[in-house]
């Protein structure tokens, strides 16, 4: 789920035309000058001056070795030292970011590495956000796509809309926000559309007693008044953008000329597996204990793995936070599903992965909703977490290389999807989250008896309970 | 059996007990207590009108019920009904075989290990337990800042994680699996802000059960988000004229005409004898977790317990368990609405007088004629003008207190737990969290003060927002 980049939450650099330097516009070329590098797996700074340039085709790029292994899995080193995953990820940013890029991923390894640290995170976890959360047998919903004959899959939904907040952003804002207070940063920016990422960092921001600036554009603030509140509430200070069309894109452009002008006091909380190096490495790390409490807990009921994981996608933060404890075991299928909006051939969509070619957005190399001159189309999605014409550079590589599955769920099936949980199992889910849920409709039948099925339940439905409403006809 | 017989001027109401609890001494002593201990002229026309208040049709005894004869009960859970002269089952004599079935029925359930086994696996998997034992540093340090840094440690139990967002879970599912076992597919029950409307809902949903809802209109009104989320999960929503205590009315009356199908799902500690009783062991999972919890994090017990009283579910569920405990203080806090002299509040312990309600002997907020008076605070879940039997019994004996929170001091500390630690704690929980102010400066360094955050406030936001509107402070 793209929690701080969509069209109605965060986008970390502008698209426009009139916005930062080229090196995010996926039709230009970006040069850069030396910089140094830090070693992406060893807790030891190591240091090595590299120049290198790209261009469009980043197919002639002289990259690391990243073959697939002979027997199929995956190699080790997602991402490598310059951030990618294949040829996709990167760190295309203006150069005065790439030191305090480069500073936060040395910090998340040497913090990685510190017990200290993660006994905090942990407690927090477990104190703070309620974890871990449940893996819940979902019996109505089993019963439901049982064939004739009484045999189907067993599904699973992995309850992250427990958590504090209702979605599983906590996880990866809280982690973040010690991670700031461990780099002795007092600030904290984010942007937001609708305002959910907005209300996770404030939330987080509160908790540590860290300064919070959210920016949201003057228009979205209008609309998402009581989010504003609430952020208000929490002790953040919402600043209205009031350039461009006063929307997301604005206050993204907003949010970094402030951290390019506070980068010594100021962390940028990125809420999803998109952006620059080290950010989708990072967020996915601080989603993992998803899998990596799944797995444990399918050892506990069925002394197994889980057959099919499947999980909506906007950015790809939930899905990554579920998969990557499995990318290994090639016997567990990973789907990811997307917004079709409209349907894919309406043109209004954000099924990136499906409809989307490969490019520079954001910060990373990855695919994403472009038109023939390479500029970013609009995407549509009725959930706003999955309105993002890109997607995480490391589902980028997972399809490529045929480890995951990626598919689409339209608006309607969302919705129908979301009423149907709703009545079966007594659990709303995200509008988001319904397009995982949806899934199941597709792929159940084709199923064998007893398959193990673990839905990642992203977040819970309060939210959508209006646009819901007016669309069901309840 | 043994029958005492009150003649109300055309309407009857039986008190009656079986052999197996209250002799008819007792229920002779039982009015004849509130005889002496009155010191009220008006004593007994009050009293014969409460007795009215709330008496459902009377209709003639079914030859079923005449014939069928309550097992015998195991009274090592299931108490008489009574709490010392508090509590019992004044209801018609068509309802007490009723009540005696509900009362063997949830007797046997509770010592049934497969019945355990499920509750357990259901408040694990579905409801998300356990909560987490939150140690709310930021708190504990905004009262120590003013004291030399001394003052108690404030830990908070996070009911508010529960799934629907309170404590109201634990109970509905209980008795939804209750009302499984025997065989009713329909459930009724009534709510006042809706929190336990959701979680009713939500329970009969995912074990495919018909759900009903009574709820006051202009709660309706005030809770739309509430009454949306009770529809999407398939339950329907009558809204009735007055308050609350007029919805509990409707919904019992409701429940009389179907008896053999439906079952009436209490959601508070108060009506006659089994209810109280059920209500409060299927809360008392809180008081059991927090035990264990605070042995885990600080080797002892908790010093105080504080919890907000609307029916006193919540408060009970958090205080059985240490009722014995004499050295752990136990706190429950009421709604003062506009003040105690303002005649609008809920302060029922505060300001009530003894007198029978919704077929238990309990305080009540009465008039000099015996009529109820209309109950008032800004968080619906305490607006009741009634109270817990045991909780009355728990105020006579002195094992608890009560104080009082205006809605003024209950908003202040709701803003105040959302700045200091990112929790919206719900309207009601922020009377809990009121009492810190007054009650803090009194105890002594690293004291371990427990607080009930019973529910979830972000959806008061919308309450809060329109409040300081009103009052211009927006």
């Amino acid at each position: 789920m793209a929690s701080s980049i969509t069209s109605s939450s965060s986008r970390l650099f502008p698209i426009t035309r009139d916005s930062q330097p080229t090196s995010h516009s996926p039709s230009n070329f970006s040069k850069f000058a030396s910089f140094p590098s830090s070693s992406s797996s060893s807790a030891s700074k190591t240091s090595s001056y590299i120049s290198c340039s790209l261009t469009r085709d980043p197919s002639v790029l002289p990259l690391e070795e990243q073959t697939n292994l002979s027997n199929g899995s995956v190699p080790f080193q997602r991402p490598d030292s310059f951030g990618r995953f294949g040829k996709f990820g990167g760190k295309y940013v203006p150069e005065t970011l790439i030191h305090a890029l480069t500073e936060l991923e040395a910090a998340f390894h040497t913090l990685s590495a510190d017990e200290e640290f993660q006994k905090e995170l942990a407690g927090i976890l477990r104190d703070y956000v309620g974890r871990e959360t449940p893996l819940y047998f979902a019996e109505r919903l089993t019963e439901h796509y049982k064939r004739e004959n009484g045999e189907g899959p067993h599904i699973y939904l992995k309850r992250e809309d427990l958590n504090h907040t209702g979605a599983h952003k906590i996880n990866n804002a809280v982690a973040q926000a010690l991670l700031a207070k461990c780099l002795g940063k007092k600030r904290i920016i984010a942007e937001t559309g609708a305002g959910q990422h907005g209300v996770a960092t404030a939330t987080v921001c509160a908790r540590f007693g860290l300064e919070c600036i959210v920016y949201m554009g003057a228009q979205d603030m209008e609309r998402q008044a009581l989010n504003v509140f609430r952020m208000r509430l929490l002790g953040a200070e919402v600043r209205p953008v009031h350039s461009g069309t006063a929307t997301l894109k604005d206050a993204t452009s907003e949010a970094i000329r402030d951290w390019v002008t506070n980068v010594e006091t100021t962390h940028y909380i990125l809420g999803s597996v998109a952006g620059p190096h080290p950010y989708p490495m990072m967020v996915r790390q601080f989603h993992a204990v998803i899998g990596k409490e799944t797995r444990k807990q399918a050892l506990e009921k069925w002394g197994g793995k889980p057959d099919v994981l499947i999980a909506c996608v906007g950015g790809g933060s939930n899905a990554m936070g579920l998969f990557h404890e499995f990318v290994d075991d090639k016997d567990v299928r990973l789907i990811g599903v997307e917004a079709a909006g409209f349907g894919l051939d309406s043109g209004k969509h954000a099924a990136t992965l499906t409809k989307g070619e490969v490019g520079v957005l954001h910060g990373a190399m990855s695919y994403l909703l472009q038109d023939d001159d390479g500029q970013i189309v609009e995407p549509h999605s009725i959930s706003a977490g999955l309105d993002y014409p890109g997607v995480g550079p490391e589902h980028s590589f997972l399809k490529d290389i045929g480890r995951a599955e990626y598919y689409s769920i339209t608006d309607e099936e969302a919705l129908e999807a979301f009423k149907r949980v709703s009545r079966l199992e007594g659990i709303i889910p995200a509008l988001e989250t319904s397009h995982a849920l949806a899934y199941l409709e597709k792929v159940c039948p084709t199923l064998p008896n007893g398959a193990k099925v673990v839905v990642n339940f992203s977040g819970r439905g309060d939210k959508d309970v209006h646009t819901a409403i007016k669309y069901l006809k309840v | 059996m043994m029958t005492c017989k009150l003649q109300l001027g055309g309407a009857f109401a039986f008190a009656r007990s079986n052999n197996h609890s209250v002799s008819i001494e007792s229920s002779s002593l039982m009015v004849a207590t509130d005889h002496q201990n009155k010191t009220n002229n008006n004593l007994l026309p009050r009293e014969l009108a409460m007795a009215t208040t709330c008496v459902p049709t009377i209709k003639p005894l079914l030859e079923k019920e005449l014939r069928t004869h309550p097992q015998e009960t195991n009274n090592d859970i299931i108490n008489s009904g009574k709490f010392g002269r508090f509590g019992g089952k004044f209801v018609p004599e068509t309802l007490i075989v009723c009540m005696s079935q509900l009362e063997a029925e949830f007797n046997k359930a509770i010592h049934d290990e497969t019945f355990k086994a499920e509750l357990a696996e259901a408040l694990r998997d579905f409801a998300g337990r356990e909560t987490p034992l939150y140690y709310a540093r930021r708190l504990s340090e905004h009262y120590k800042i003013n004291n030399n840094g001394k003052g108690p440690d404030i830990y908070l139990k996070r009911e508010d994680l529960n799934h629907g967002g309170s404590h109201k879970i634990n109970n509905a599912l209980g008795q939804a699996m209750i009302a499984k076992r025997m065989g009713r597919n329909t459930v009724v029950t009534a709510t006042a802000s809706g929190q336990h409307g959701i979680a009713t809902a939500a329970a009969c949903a995912k074990l495919g059960l018909d759900c009903t809802v009574f709820m006051a209109a202009k709660e309706m009104e005030k809770e739309c988000s509430n009454v949306k989320l009770m529809k999407l999960l398939g339950a329907k929503v009558e809204g009735v004229n007055g308050s609350y205590k007029d919805a509990a009315s409707e919904a019992f009356r409701s429940w009389v005409g179907e008896m053999e199908k439906s079952y009436h799902l209490t959601g508070s500690a108060v009506g006659p004898h089994p209810c109280p009783t059920m209500v409060r062991e299927f809360q008392s999972v809180i008081g059991r977790e927090t035990r264990k919890q605070a042995l885990e994090k600080w080797g002892g017990k908790p010093d105080v317990l504080i919890a907000c009283v609307g029916t006193g579910s919540n408060a009970l569920g958090l205080f059985h368990e240490y009722l014995h405990d004499m050295d752990v203080r136990l706190i429950g806090v009421e709604a003062a609405g506009c003040g105690l002299d303002s005649g609008k509040h809920s302060s029922t312990l505060a300001a009530g007088d003894v007198g029978v309600y919704h077929g238990a002997l309990t305080y009540l907020l009465q008039d000099q004629d015996g009529q109820i008076l209309p109950p008032h605070s800004i968080a619906s879940g305490m607006e009741y003008p009634g109270v817990s039997p045991e909780l009355s019994y728990l105020k006579e004996s002195g094992r608890a207190e009560f104080s009082v929170a205006t809605d003024q001091e209950a908003l202040d500390a709701y803003e105040r737990l959302c700045k200091l630690e990112g929790i919206f704690p719900s309207l009601e929980a922020a009377h809990a969290l009121a009492i810190l102010d007054n009650l803090v400066p009194t105890l002594s360094d690293g004291s371990k003060v427990i607080v009930n955050c019973s529910g979830c406030g972000d959806k008061d936001a919308a309450l809060v927002f329109d409040h300081k509107l009103f009052h211009g402070k927006v």
